[in-house]
């Protein structure tokens, strides 16, 4: 397991281009860190003044449709306002939480794009349970990641890449990213697994064969448990047989 | 509508407002009323940012008609959440501009991901050479005090910060059409952004 310097990520983080993970790992740093939250507050507001080159006229039915539009929309109440002044981390969890909706969206797209796992395959030429089973898996997702007790752990891959593992005891589930930095190859896949104590590995699920990349949801974490991947051949194995990340999650 | 001559659009187009400096004093007053469900000061904002919100969407997402359809998500979300906005944590307008390019960035991800993933970042960069569009972004930001500090940056920190912002790329996508270590882009994103901030002389009031 492996500990980064997160903090660098800061520029990344206010450009946006980090991972679903890698934000929350992120806003996790900034709830204890009152001077990387200043400069990330910085940075953040210096990106946004590059919106300033980038002006152009909206057509016109634009105005026309978002005005229509809030009319029938309801406002949202202000979060948390008696502490929002003394608690950093409601400030932080009120940012989590404006931003984690399509984050989380991103998440599901990735799992249900070409990082496709093996049981959704049998699901996908219906479009719309597709679709269902998306929505409900961002919603889960979504419920994961804004959890107030949620730690992240990352752990690099054997091979290059590397798997981070989100989990919320009061959730009593983890999301879970594997990304690898290159295909295990068109006959093999990787395979995910929960390892509690000395007893037998847990199949969590299987990627696609020749899949590098992956998000998925595991139930049940309790706190010893230790989540693991493996290169299988394609479909998986009953038994972890080529282990290549280990990420503890205690 | 296409937009198609907008790049060489008039200096000035008097049917709308002139792009407001990002500082203006009255976006926050606005996003108070707005909090309360004051419509008419919801029009005021939305005449204030959507072009700059339309526009940023639209420089991300390529398509106006994608642009548009998210434009609009964002600018609703803006009603929906004004109650949230927290000024101690940076200006209104930045706030309004963060949610747009989030939201922009994650459509950017989402159809990524729903593309063919064997094709790799390096080869699908090749339809959109990075400078071409590095040289278009820049050439949009005349008469804009960001395009100077811009200027200030290093080769590195400049196309890191606007590959980035501009064309919603991860960093670790930046890094392989950049041929530059992660940790190196990491680090061009946060010095060449600082020395922005320096330059632009951004403060966040607490």
């Amino acid at each position: 397991m492996i500990e980064v310097d997160i903090h660098a990520l800061v520029g990344a983080y206010v450009l946006d281009a980090v991972d679903d993970l890698e934000r929350v790992a992120f806003e996790r740093h900034l709830v204890d860190c009152a001077a990387c939250r200043i400069e990330a507050d910085e940075l953040r507001e210096t990106a946004t003044r590059l919106a300033d080159g980038a002006w152009s006229v909206p057509p016109p039915r634009l105005r026309t449709e978002v005005l229509t539009a809030i009319g029938r929309t309801r406002q949202l109440p202000p979060g948390e306002p008696s502490r929002r002044e003394r608690d950093p981390r409601a400030a932080v969890s009120r940012w989590r939480r404006l931003t984690v909706g399509a984050a989380a969206a991103a998440v599901l797209a990735a799992g249900a794009g070409a990082a496709s796992w093996a049981v959704q395959e049998q699901r996908v030429r219906d479009e719309s349970a597709l679709a269902a089973a998306a929505e409900q898996r961002q919603a889960r997702t979504q419920e994961i990641l804004t959890a107030p007790d949620l730690v992240v752990r990352t752990s690099p891959m054997i091979g290059g890449g590397r798997v981070t593992v989100a989990y919320s005891k009061s959730q009593d589930s983890s999301v879970v990213s594997v990304r690898a930095d290159a295909s295990p190859g068109a006959n093999r896949a990787f395979q995910l697994w929960t390892i509690r104590g000395t007893a037998a590995a847990v199949n969590q699920g299987v990627l696609a064969p020749g899949a590098q990349s992956g998000v998925e949801i595991v139930k049940g974490l309790p706190d010893n448990d230790v989540f693991a991947v493996s290169l299988e051949p394609a479909g998986g194995s009953l038994v972890p047989s080529d282990i290549r990340a280990q990420v503890e999650l205690v | 509508m296409t937009e198609r001559g907008s790049a060489r659009r008039p200096d000035r187009l008097s049917a709308v407002p002139d792009p407001a400096p990002p500082e203006a004093p009255d976006a926050g007053a606005l996003l108070r009323e707005v909090a309360k469900g004051d419509e008419a000061a919801f029009g005021r904002l939305y005449d204030l940012v959507a072009p700059r919100v339309y526009g940023l969407i639209r420089r991300v997402l390529r398509d106006p008609a994608q642009a548009e359809e998210v434009a609009q998500e964002v600018l609703v979300e803006v009603w929906r959440t004004a109650a949230r906005f927290d000024s101690s944590r940076g200006s209104a307008t930045s706030w309004v501009f963060t949610i747009a390019h989030r939201r922009a960035v994650d459509r950017v991800r989402s159809e990524q991901s729903a593309a063919d993933r064997t094709v790799r970042v390096g080869a699908a960069s090749m339809d959109t050479p990075y400078d071409e569009v590095v040289d278009e972004v820049a050439g949009r930001l005349e008469r804009q005090q960001v395009r100077h500090c811009l200027d200030a940056l290093t080769e590195l920190q400049r196309q890191a910060v606007t590959l980035a912002y501009y064309q919603g790329h991860s960093y670790r996508e930046v890094a392989d059409l950049l041929e530059t270590p992660l940790p190196t882009v990491k680090t061009r994103m946060r010095d060449g952004l600082i020395r922005l901030r320096d330059c632009l002389g951004v403060e966040v009031a607490a």
